[in-house]
């Protein structure tokens, strides 16, 4: 018989188990990463206490660095992908809804812009750049015996080389965040204005209706939990390389998808309550 | 308090490899412990877990009473520990200079070893001077170092902090034989301090001859103690 050549595609063979089973292990999984990496910051946080002033001072000169890594070299993306983002909200609601009264439009932007995706995209942005930098750097140092060498030297790692990045990537995703929703109505209110819109006063009074004193308080939550949840996903994934370089690209790919799935999750369930504390969304808006 | 290296019936596994079962072992202050075998046997995992890098299985190591797995590694330097280790290869923090990376125990522990900047500064240019490094070398990345400047460079680093336990793990591997005789002087002269207890492991012949201190061969789990003047024939290059 003459061979096909038709090309089959391989048959998905179905886990070991079944799906459900694989399901519950990648539950299983999770957990374990997360149950992980929440002991590693807390392991760091505690090393803030120790004693050692000099060893202090070389902790603080670490974060100065990796504060300007992740927080100023990340300002130029950031305000980039703001104003084009603010913008394309301003456009989407002008195409689809042209007689939305300013008001609205203000209240939309608040909701949407300040309150969820800027500390969604923040976090992103800072997964992508710095978190990508933060497990490469440190599956890099596990794999060259950085960090062993450091704990000959009476150096711990959890204080040296986590709490620094723990501490600079909590600080740059809370102040990105509140740079990028400023930028964002930037760009909202600057094509409202170029496109002349009539009703920027009364979309300026609707986005300062709907922003309370409670936002400070949701913009912290988010920030210190997202940068939290991206430094110390990515800082963990990067402690797992045993030995060879070429688990490090791996572990890199592991800690990003599982740090933004994390900061997605984490993003809703604060939103969630958020409006349960303070009242449903018609209510508080 | 038990001055000096004990291991306590310790058991340890690294991936498929028993490189150690229920083994017991005092190294008491300023003694040498010489340890060979052949590839593979995990003397490097041995030795990083006589430093306290790594941890046992079961059983315990214990450095001057303390076990380092039941406190941080700066525990044991504000208790009086201070360990060099020289790695096989590697080790070196890849974005500090050579002069940083000999400097950074110090200064990261200046208050504890009571050293002012100056001194910190002072001190690593003279330990990477006294292993033949200077000039422009200092200022560069280990990344930018061929492999012998990188090792002397951890050699210098290790003698930075005037260690009491010294770990050194294949010191001689790829030196030429000026560099290996700088190893092999600062080798004899740890052996000879009695505040020094050193620990290393090795596969050459004429290094351990020089040493001359007698020698444990890792063998399946064990650690086998050989007479003075006799060495394993096999595994020696």
């Amino acid at each position: 018989m003459r061979p096909s050549t038709r090309y089959e595609p391989p048959e998905v063979p179905e886990p070991e188990g079944g799906w459900l089973a694989a399901l519950g292990r990648e539950g299983v999984e999770t957990g374990r990463v997360w149950g992980s990496a929440l002991g590693l910051m807390v392991a760091a946080i505690l090393t803030a206490f120790s004693p050692g002033k000099a060893a202090a001072r070389a902790v603080r000169k670490v974060t100065f660095a990796q504060i300007f890594f992740t927080g100023a070299q990340g300002l130029p993306f950031v305000t980039a992908t703001a104003i084009v983002l603010g913008a394309t909200m301003m456009l989407q609601m002008r195409v689809a809804a042209p007689g939305l009264p300013g008001e609205i439009v203000g209240k939309v932007l608040a909701t949407v812009v300040l309150r969820e995706l800027a500390p969604l995209v923040t976090a992103i942005i800072v997964a992508s750049r710095s978190g990508t930098a933060i497990a490469t750097e440190i599956g890099n140092m596990q794999a060259s015996l950085e960090l062993l060498g450091l704990s000959s030297m009476g150096i711990d790692a959890a204080r040296f080389v986590i709490l620094p990045r723990l501490l600079a990537v909590v600080v740059s995703v809370v102040v990105l965040m509140v740079y990028f929703g400023l930028v964002a109505l930037l760009g909202a209110f600057g094509l409202a204005a170029v496109f002349g819109a009539p009703q920027l006063s009364a979309m300026r009074a609707g986005l300062a209706d709907t922003l309370a004193l409670s936002d400070l308080l949701l913009f912290a939550v988010k920030g210190v939990g997202c940068g939290a949840l991206v430094a110390v996903v990515c800082c963990h994934y990067g402690m797992q390389v045993n030995g060879s370089s070429t688990e490090v690209p791996l572990m890199t790919g592991k800690a990003v998808i599982r740090a933004v799935l994390g900061c997605v999750l984490y993003n809703f369930a604060v939103t969630l309550l958020f409006y349960s504390v303070l009242g449903t969304p018609s209510a508080h808006m | 308090m038990a001055d000096g290296l004990v291991l306590r019936n310790v058991t340890f596994r690294r991936g498929h490899v028993t490189v150690l079962a229920g083994q017991s072992l005092m190294v008491p202050r300023g003694g040498t412990l010489l340890v060979t075998g052949a590839n593979g046997v995990g003397k490097s995992s041995l030795i990083q877990l006589t430093a306290g890098l790594l941890f046992p299985d079961e059983g315990e190591v214990q450095i001057n009473g303390i076990s380092p797995a039941s406190v941080g590694p700066a525990a044991l330097v504000n208790a009086g520990i201070r360990r060099a280790f020289v790695f096989q290869q590697g080790g070196l923090v890849a974005n500090l200079s050579a002069l940083q990376n000999v400097a950074l125990p110090l200064r990261y522990h200046a208050d504890t070893l009571g050293l002012a900047e100056e001194v910190i500064e002072q001190r690593a240019r003279f330990c990477l001077g006294a292993v033949g490094i200077e000039g422009a070398q200092i200022h560069t990345l280990p990344g930018r170092l061929s492999f012998g400047i990188a090792k002397r460079v951890a050699f210098a680093r290790a003698m930075a902090i005037e260690p009491n336990y010294a770990f050194f793990d294949d010191p001689d591997a790829g030196l030429d034989r000026e560099n290996a005789q700088v190893v092999e002087d600062i080798l004899t002269s740890y052996r000879d301090d009695p505040a020094v207890t050193l620990v290393l492991v090795s596969n050459h012949r004429a290094l351990i001859e020089r040493l001359a201190v007698s020698v444990h061969e890792l063998f399946d789990g064990r650690l086998v103690r050989l007479e003075l003047g006799t060495l394993p024939p096999s595994s020696l290059v």
